[in-house]
């Protein structure tokens, strides 16, 4: 009885792990096709960031049908890790080690990140554009990891230095997401906060799962603060203005460049939003700028899924591989990754819908090597959604 | 002094909330001892059809509402006669790996019908409407779950008590042979169980949504509903009742005054210590096991 | 043929040469899998090979003893933590790390084993649920383990051996469960495993007979957060980084529907259970790609559901299995395979 057992076992085990596929020759390119990988969470709580891949998709698309990339065609290779990072970690070895990726695009969420980041560096294979703002994809730098997504530290420091500076707000409170996301800003608000010589009146920590948040609300409204920081998601960032709002407790809010689709934003809170000050990397969802009017146009209302909404989310799929595409434009047709590398290197003031991209050659310890952006401006919500623009570019080195 | 009172409402603001989904639990072991883990996302995926009967088809609230609560008694009822009848040998545990596999089947469903995205429901009430009494924050909404928990908390505790569908339910939950006897449908009784505690379950749900709907919204609400009606016993209605309300204020004053981390936790924490004074919760008579 | 004649008969390990023989063929086998296969397969087997352990280990508490655990995620951060920190801050060896960090989750388990002797039913299933909610949290406040910002984990090391590749990590991890395997098999056929099946079938009765419950049941926790402790420890090392957000409620679920859809109370059970909801959770995500099927999906989507949540079917494919797995067979796995076996020895008849 046993013997059967085992071998039934045996056999299925054997079959199941038998598949190996053999390895192209240069890895990722052929004549006709560029393959890039990436992974987002379609499913899961985190599933709102699963439009971050889907842009990219719809993007990638769109190139193909102007005619590629010096003569070839992007293949593009997204799944879904439900924000898991042992399944973000099977994935990639998956489309690495079977399929063969020449470089991998985007790439949502810190924790799944991290679970892949040593492996890709071991092996050398360039990754554009994490789609996370934390300090540790770039601290410390790495030769093949192009960061494109400004730093939340940077844009923390960007928010509390104008409260401070410009609207001379003297109490400042700070709520944040208790996990490397919401840390990440905290740190940021208080490095500013410390070199005005001041400190945060209160710090109110949420939890990701969290849904009855008067509480945290009673928290912040006991400082008595006249600035507060919301630093959450933004379903929980909506609850928190809202409620304040009618509990009479309004300072002025401000928030992450996450909670930046004003209207979304305004959608969600019916209206709360109003008065709202962000900070953003990239170009408002009603930009007038023609490059988003065209990428509107001519990917999303072509491309995108019909329950598909041209927002942050969607948009920023495009945004964090657009240096990624000069880069491989300028790569040349005899493409490698070296060449590719070194073709990021290059780039230099270029401007899409995003921030100013700048990369240097690889410096060891040099973080602005690797993080091509630094760029971020604010902007308040209006009555409506409508978005007023309040900064120039700050750099926020 | 003022935050204390505005923490103890919005403890019994939100244990209205934890009291609905206690009630609706409370409701379904009491007659077929099966703890339902699905209860939180049959009250999603009936939020969701009233958001769609809202937005897309263009209904007005009342007729929408309606038909929601139509729908939640007839998916309660459904499930129970589709899914949970036709267990072999029921045990807890199998019962727990039914309902939980049930939970995501629904959650599935929602999530591929509406996406992951945050929406919001148009309600005649807006999430953030109010009056402020003496500094004091009371939401509208707020007020709204806590009269509908307690309508349905004394409606039910003279239904089980007076009624005689009530007195049958309760019959089929001590003893289903004798009652089968005695000429008692069970297999119907159990339906309409279902129904019934769909319906109020759903009614959380429906109170969350105008605030903000994503498929996950129900988690945090069931887990917390379950957790009081475990301490109130399982089987006592105005005791799951009770124990929502203390859990609520007990969450609010908790991270009002020693902890704001553990809020979330603590209840769990209430739980286990309540649970060690007595096993059978505070409000259920401890049944003596026999061999 | 499955008679057993003497009690020597039924606790020992191989009934039959034959037994030994395949056993040793299959053990080797799983030891040469590695130059035959692919770098992801090993990945795979590796991901797998950790649920077991797990599987295992709850397979006793639930399976064999009859409690009910929601909260065996909380023991698998122990374990995880435990090890990595050990390892990085107290700059113990990898060798004396996982074992004491295994053995830190038993304690924890010890302790959750305490009130679960009054528990049972719901009231035990919110207990450990719990417990699985509150460890996380409060490993999340302590700044020593990384907080919420998580911790990187070094690469193991023993003696100069350094594990920094998914195939020595595959010798080390395979050696592991089969031990682990052996220790619980015999675990189960000695005067233990029979007090905590004699607990499972009727507490009151057992303890009339002289079984020591609170001494079992405690036990049963222990050695069950013990194997979750392993497992936790090893996962640590195939993500190289955790925080605390990573060992979610729904990772308890998916333990817990490993044991029930493998099979209560078999250890043959708990490996296909385990086996195939970590193959079906990692290769679910692929399942547009699958010909023909895909493409009705695709169709389905975009007629009745939207593409955007096209994914979520994995969801309904998991809580599917898991109702009809109850419903159909509640022994699971190992109940179809019985019955397949009964039917085929007396097939034609």
């Amino acid at each position: 009885m046993k013997k059967r057992l085992l071998f039934i076992l045996f056999v299925s085990l054997t079959f199941m792990l038998s598949f190996t596929p053999g390895l192209l020759a240069e890895e990722g390119v052929t004549d006709t096709e560029i393959h890039i990988g990436a992974w987002g969470p379609q499913t899961g709580p985190g599933a709102a960031w699963g439009a971050v891949p889907r842009g990219t998709r719809d993007y990638f698309k769109w190139i193909n049908a102007n005619g590629g990339i010096n003569g070839r065609k992007l293949v593009f290779h997204m799944f879904d890790d439900g924000y898991n990072p042992a399944k973000t970690k099977a994935g990639v070895k998956e489309l690495q080690e079977g399929t063969g990726i020449f470089a991998w695009a985007g790439g949502v969420g810190t924790s799944p990140g991290l679970a892949v980041k040593d492996y890709l560096a071991k092996k050398s294979i360039p990754w554009v554009g994490p789609a996370t703002g934390s300090m540790e994809f770039v601290n410390p730098p790495q030769k093949t990891l192009f960061a494109v997504y400004p730093l939340y530290e940077g844009e923390a420091k960007a928010l509390v230095n104008y409260a401070i500076e410009t609207m001379g707000k003297k109490r400042i409170a700070i709520a944040y997401q208790n996990d490397g996301y919401g840390k990440n800003g905290l740190r940021g608000a208080l490095a500013s906060l410390k070199s005005h010589g001041m400190e945060a009146v209160a710090q109110v920590p949420f939890e990701a799962k969290d849904s009855d948040l008067k509480p945290h609300i009673m928290k912040l409204k006991q400082a008595k603060p006249d600035m507060v920081l919301v630093w959450l998601t933004p379903s929980q960032a909506a609850k928190v203005v809202g409620i304040s709002r009618a509990m009479k407790f309004n300072p002025q809010f401000m928030s992450v460049s996450t909670c930046s689709d004003f209207i979304f934003m305004n959608y969600i809170t019916k209206g709360a939003w109003e008065g709202v000050i962000t900070g953003t990397f990239g170009e408002v969802p009603d930009s007038k700028l023609p490059l988003m009017a065209k990428y509107k146009e001519e990917i999303f209302d072509k491309y995108a899924a019909k329950e598909e909404r041209w927002g942050i989310f969607y948009y920023a799929g495009i945004l964090f591989v657009e240096p990624m595409i000069e880069g491989l434009k300028n790569a040349g047709s005899d493409l490698t990754r070296e060449k590719f590398i070194t073709a990021m290197e290059n780039i230099k003031g270029f401007k899409g819908i995003g921030p100013e991209v700048n990369y240097t050659p690889y410096k060891k310890g040099d973080i602005y090597s690797r993080q091509g952006t630094s760029e971020t401006f604010l902007v308040q919500c209006l009555k409506g959604g409508k978005t007023k623009r309040l900064t120039g570019l700050m750099d926020t080195k | 002094m003022i935050d204390f009172i505005q923490m103890i409402v919005s403890g019994v603001a939100t244990g209205s909330t934890y009291a609905l989904m206690g009630l609706a639990m409370v409701i379904i072991y009491k007659t077929s001892e099966v703890p339902n883990f699905a209860q939180g996302e049959m009250a999603l995926v009936t939020s969701y059809f009233a958001m769609m009967l809202l937005t897309t088809m263009n209904m007005s609230v009342y007729l929408a509402f309606f038909l929601s609560f139509v729908f939640a008694a007839i998916l309660g009822a459904f499930l129970e006669f589709a899914v949970l009848r036709r267990a072999k040998e029921p045990n807890v545990l199998g019962m727990i790996v039914i309902t939980i596999g049930i939970e995501m089947i629904i959650l599935g469903f929602v999530s591929w019908k509406f996406g992951a995205e945050q929406k919001t429901m148009p309600f005649p009430i807006g999430p953030y409407d109010g009056f402020i009494i003496y500094d004091i924050y009371i939401s509208k909404l707020d007020v709204l779950t806590l009269v509908s928990a307690l309508f349905f908390m004394i409606v039910l505790f003279l239904f089980f008590k007076f009624s005689k569908l009530g007195l049958a339910m309760k019959a089929t939950q001590q003893n289903s042979v004798a009652a089968q006897i005695v000429g008692i449908r069970t297999n119907r009784i159990m339906m309409m169980t279902w129904g019934i505690s769909s319906l109020v379950g759903a009614t959380a749900g429906l109170l969350i949504s105008p605030t903000i709907m994503h498929p996950f919204m129900m988690w945090d609400p069931m887990l917390k509903g379950f957790a009081a009606a475990v301490m109130g016993g399982m089987t006592s209605l105005p005791g799951a009742v009770i124990a929502a309300y203390m859990l609520g204020i007990i969450e609010n004053l908790f991270g009002g005054y020693i902890s704001i981390e553990f809020k979330t936790v603590v209840a769990f924490v209430i739980i286990v210590l309540v649970l060690c004074i007595k096993p059978s919760g505070l409000f259920a008579r401890h049944y003596i096991k026999k061999v | 043929m499955d008679m057993k004649r003497d009690y020597f008969e039924d606790v020992q390990l191989f009934t039959s040469p034959v037994v030994v023989f395949w056993f040793a063929f299959l053990i080797g086998s799983l030891y040469l899998l590695p130059f035959f296969v692919s770098n992801y397969y090993i990945y795979v087997a590796n991901y797998i090979a950790i649920n077991i352990i797990v599987a295992t280990g709850l397979n006793l508490l639930v399976g064999y003893t009859g409690q009910i655990s929601l909260g065996h995620a909380g023991f698998f951060a122990i374990g995880a933590y435990g090890t990595t920190v050990l390892m990085v801050k107290a700059g113990l060896p990898f060798l004396l790390a996982l074992p004491g960090a295994a053995l830190i989750a038993a304690c924890f388990g010890f302790l959750l084993g305490l009130p679960a002797l009054r528990l049972e039913g719901p009231y035990l299933a919110i207990a450990t649920l719990g417990f699985g909610l509150t460890i996380t949290q409060v490993i999340g406040r302590i700044e020593l383990f990384g907080g919420r910002d998580g911790i990187h984990v070094p690469d193991i090391n023993i003696g100069s051996w350094i594990i920094d590749t998914d195939k020595e990590f595959y010798f080390l991890l395979i050696t592991l469960t089969i031990f682990l395997l052996w220790f619980m098999r015999n675990l189960i056929k000695t005067r233990m495993g029979r007090a905590f099946i004699a607990i499972r079938d009727a507490d009151i009765a057992a303890e009339t007979m002289g079984v020591n419950i609170v001494f079992y049941k405690t036990l049963a926790f222990a050695i069950s957060a013990f194997y979750a402790g392993i497992a936790g420890g090893m996962y640590a090392f195939v993500l190289k980084f955790i925080e605390p957000e990573i060992f979610t409620l729904l990772m308890s679920i998916l333990f817990l529907a490993m044991v029930v859809v493998g099979g209560l109370g078999s250890m043959m059970g708990s490996i296909a259970g385990a086996t195939l909801l970590c193959w079906l959770d990692l290769k679910l995500r692929n399942i547009l790609d699958i010909p023909y099927v895909g493409e009705w999906l695709k169709n389905l989507s975009e007629n009745w559901f939207s593409l955007t949540g096209v994914s979520n079917i994995q969801y309904i494919i998991f809580g599917s299995i898991m109702v009809g797995i109850m419903l159909f067979e509640p022994l699971g796995l190992y109940g179809i395979w019985i019955r397949t076996k009964k039917y085929w020895r007396t097939w034609p008849f």
